[in-house]
């Protein structure tokens, strides 16, 4: 079962699960932020990227990811701003 | 020493004399650097009495031990003294060069205290420093007075300046470089004017020994490539090269945390179409102009080619856009952009003065002021002219309505009467900036409780758990539900944390816009480390933000702060707004938040240090008054 840390993090995940699966759930527990909100309804997206081991994760990548031990995921919600 | 010089520069204006001196690498690793450094002059020769245009008030401008180390946002550097505004000390940051510059002069700091004779600037160059004469650029705007420095010394000096605003004693002056960025709040500005220095011009060739050059050089390459890739994978209405940070209009508008109609209002519907990113970046024709080694490039270079507000400069923040903008009205895009280039020119702070003009516009709409007092301006709301012209009105310091805005909403209040306290958006002298208080409880406590530069959004900036998503993992700021916006259940912890991490940040003199694209608490604790040597660990990281915030709050009490003042925040605190993201959302509770927050901090129920803050702290020589 690998330990991944995910914004710092560690959270431990079944063997097998895909990079994919992770950026749901976390896609699902913020659709409820209004500025997300706002930004779905306008473009079609919630624009939060996703680093995974230092590097931005494209969309058709996610998929093809499998979760292994010591993974860093980072991920932010857009944010312009001071 | 690594990472920093141990050596600041001491600048008496009275006796015309310069000399340097030393510091122990202990108030480095109490204070840091800027903010810090800044705290730790006033600390020891500021004492009870002094006040902002006192001779005596020590005016620092300081970088610290990540300025000049090539990473992206180490360009930061922090000028502080006693605000003419709050009464008390006070630091303001600002970026492009000159903090990296005058670091390599060969000098962590310079001091100033004393009043010139006559106007001055100050001339420092490779450990070697002299007063000039600056009659002839009394009276010029901040941009001249830069420019006629470099024509007169050298293109390749970095200069600070102030413009009339500061020389007349606007209480929100401020000290601008490079044309785009500035030392923007608490009226630093002023203190400037009252010692007729009218500028400081620095060059230098010295590079500053750090501990560990491959490990700095190591972190930048992976840092810059991070911050660079999380930036240009961001929508383009969002990128800060293209809108800067104005695009955060754009996100903050559902989140209810604009300020709108002097934060009477939720919705601005006109304003939030012109005024948003992609117009800033067609209208304003905007490029990047970013600080030195920066890759985010949040600033930039607009221009509006013709019209009344034809121009070529800085492009407004989100804090200008914001106050100039929604606050009053104007959704001009280019009249508000051009109106903060004014008042850049004029050296005042586009916060305090999007505040203080919106305070008239609601004297006016009340009829407490008329259009006799205007000089026949009709200061209605969203009067682009109007904005304007009352902008020069107040950098001039124009007799009548001019110069009584020009000392701040506060005192404008108490010397207008008729009940216009009402509505003066201000606490403890100076004006709230652009996160509302409505949008997340937190931000009201942040501005109750401020102790580096009374109430400053950017002196906290606990509003970004939720507006920008901010998190603080390594100092336990992981997990947060949006819905605890309104909740005051984890707030003051949460809250004392980031005063910590803010003066952490001003004072190893990083840009914290960095933490919207990445940077961690760890990176910066690894940069520091590599600095100076110092083998911190993240609590070390904390202690030190702790000792710099507690060496401010000293301050504030010997400087004339009293726990009342905690609680005078403004009555448009407790007037809720009747639709939007935040509607009906005051942040009732807040006084016991502020309770609860001394507690957190081991301050007394008068909020004042404890003897076991103290101890812990290492800090008995600091508190002995």
């Amino acid at each position: 079962m690998p330990k991944v840390r995910i914004n710092a993090k560690e959270q431990e995940f079944p063997d097998g699960t895909k990079l994919i699966q992770v950026v749901q759930k976390i896609r699902e527990a913020n659709q409820d932020h209004p500025a997300i909100k706002s930004l779905i309804e306008k473009t079609g997206k919630d624009h939060i990227t996703f680093v995974y081991n230092g590097r931005i994760v494209k969309a058709q990548e996610l998929n093809s990811i499998e979760l292994k031990e010591g993974d860093e995921i980072h991920w932010m919600l857009p944010y312009a701003g001071g | 020493m690594s990472g920093v010089w141990g050596k600041v520069l001491k600048v008496d204006l009275t006796n015309g004399a310069c000399r340097a001196e030393t510091l122990p690498e202990q108030i480095y690793q109490y204070f840091l650097g800027g903010a810090g450094l800044a705290a730790y002059y006033m600390w020891k020769e500021c004492p009870v009495g002094t006040t902002a245009f006192n001779p005596a008030n020590r005016l620092t401008f300081a970088g610290g031990p990540m300025t000049g180390i090539r990473q992206t946002g180490a360009s930061k550097w922090t000028a502080g003294a006693i605000s003419p505004s709050i009464n008390m000390n006070a630091d303001s940051a600002a970026t492009a060069s000159f903090g990296i510059e005058m670091k390599e002069t060969g000098f962590d700091a310079i001091v100033v205290h004393g009043q010139s004779p006559k106007p001055v600037y100050l001339l420092v160059e490779d450990g070697r420093a002299k007063l000039k004469d600056a009659r002839k650029l009394w009276g010029e705007d901040a941009y001249e007075t830069e420019d006629a420095i470099k024509d007169a010394e050298g293109e390749d000096f970095e200069v600070v300046s102030i413009g009339q605003a500061g020389e007349r004693l606007v209480r929100y002056a401020n000290i601008q470089t490079h044309k785009k960025s500035f030392v923007g709040r608490c009226g630093l500005g002023a203190v400037m004017g009252s010692k007729y220095l009218k500028a400081i011009a620095v060059r230098g060739s010295q590079n500053c020994p750090v501990h560990d050059s491959a490990e700095i050089n190591r972190l930048n390459k992976e840092i810059n490539r991070r911050v660079a890739d999380l930036d240009a994978a961001q929508p383009e209405f969002l990128q800060f090269k293209r809108v800067g940070t104005a695009g955060a209009t754009e996100l903050f508008a559902p989140q209810g945390n604009l300020p709108i109609k002097n934060y009477s209002l939720a919705r601005f519907p006109s304003g939030e179409k012109n005024l948003h990113g992609s117009e800033y970046a067609k209208k304003l024709n905007a490029k990047p102009w970013p600080c030195k080694y920066c890759v985010m490039q949040c600033h930039n270079l607009c221009e509006i080619k013709k019209g009344l507000y034809a121009y070529k400069g800085k492009g407004p923040e989100y804090e200008s856009f914001a106050m100039m903008g929604f606050n009053t009205m104007v959704d001009n895009i280019e009249a508000v952009a051009y109106a903060c280039e004014l008042a850049n020119m004029y050296s005042m702070d586009c916060i305090s003065l999007g505040v203080v003009i919106a305070w008239a516009m609601e004297c006016y709409e009340r009829g407490v002021i008329t259009s006799k007092d205007t000089y026949g301006l009709d200061l209605k709301w969203g009067n682009a002219e109007a904005l304007v012209e009352m902008t020069k009105k107040i950098g001039e310091r124009a007799e009548g309505l001019g110069y009584l805005l020009g000392e701040g909403c506060k005192i404008a209040a108490e010397r207008l009467g008729k009940g216009s306290d009402a509505w003066a958006v201000q606490m403890k002298g100076q004006e709230i900036a652009a996160h509302n208080w409505r949008a997340q409880y937190i931000s009201a406590l942040n501005y109750c409780t401020g102790v580096a530069s009374g109430p400053n959004h950017e002196r906290g900036n606990s509003q970004h758990i939720w507006v920008a998503h901010v998190r603080l993992p390594e100092w336990g700021i992981d997990e947060v539900r949006n819905e605890e916006r309104w909740s005051w259940e984890k707030a003051p912890p949460r809250n004392a944390i980031f005063h910590d991490y803010c003066n952490i940040i001003n004072s190893s003199c990083h840009c914290k816009f960095h933490e919207f694209r990445g940077y961690t608490l760890t990176d910066l604790l690894n940069t520091i480390n590599a600095c100076t040597g110092w083998g911190w660990n993240i609590e070390d990281l904390r202690r030190c933000g702790e000792r710099i915030t507690t060496l401010q709050k000293i301050l504030n009490i010997r400087y004339g702060w009293q726990k009342e003042h905690d609680f005078q925040y403004p009555k448009r605190f407790m007037e809720p707004v009747d639709e939007g993201p935040a509607a009906g959302k005051i942040p009732i509770g807040l006084e016991n938040a502020i309770m609860e927050y001394y507690r957190v901090r081991e301050w007394d129920e008068n909020g004042k240090p404890t003897g076991g803050l103290i101890r812990r702290l290492g800090m008995e020589a600091y508190a002995k008054e």
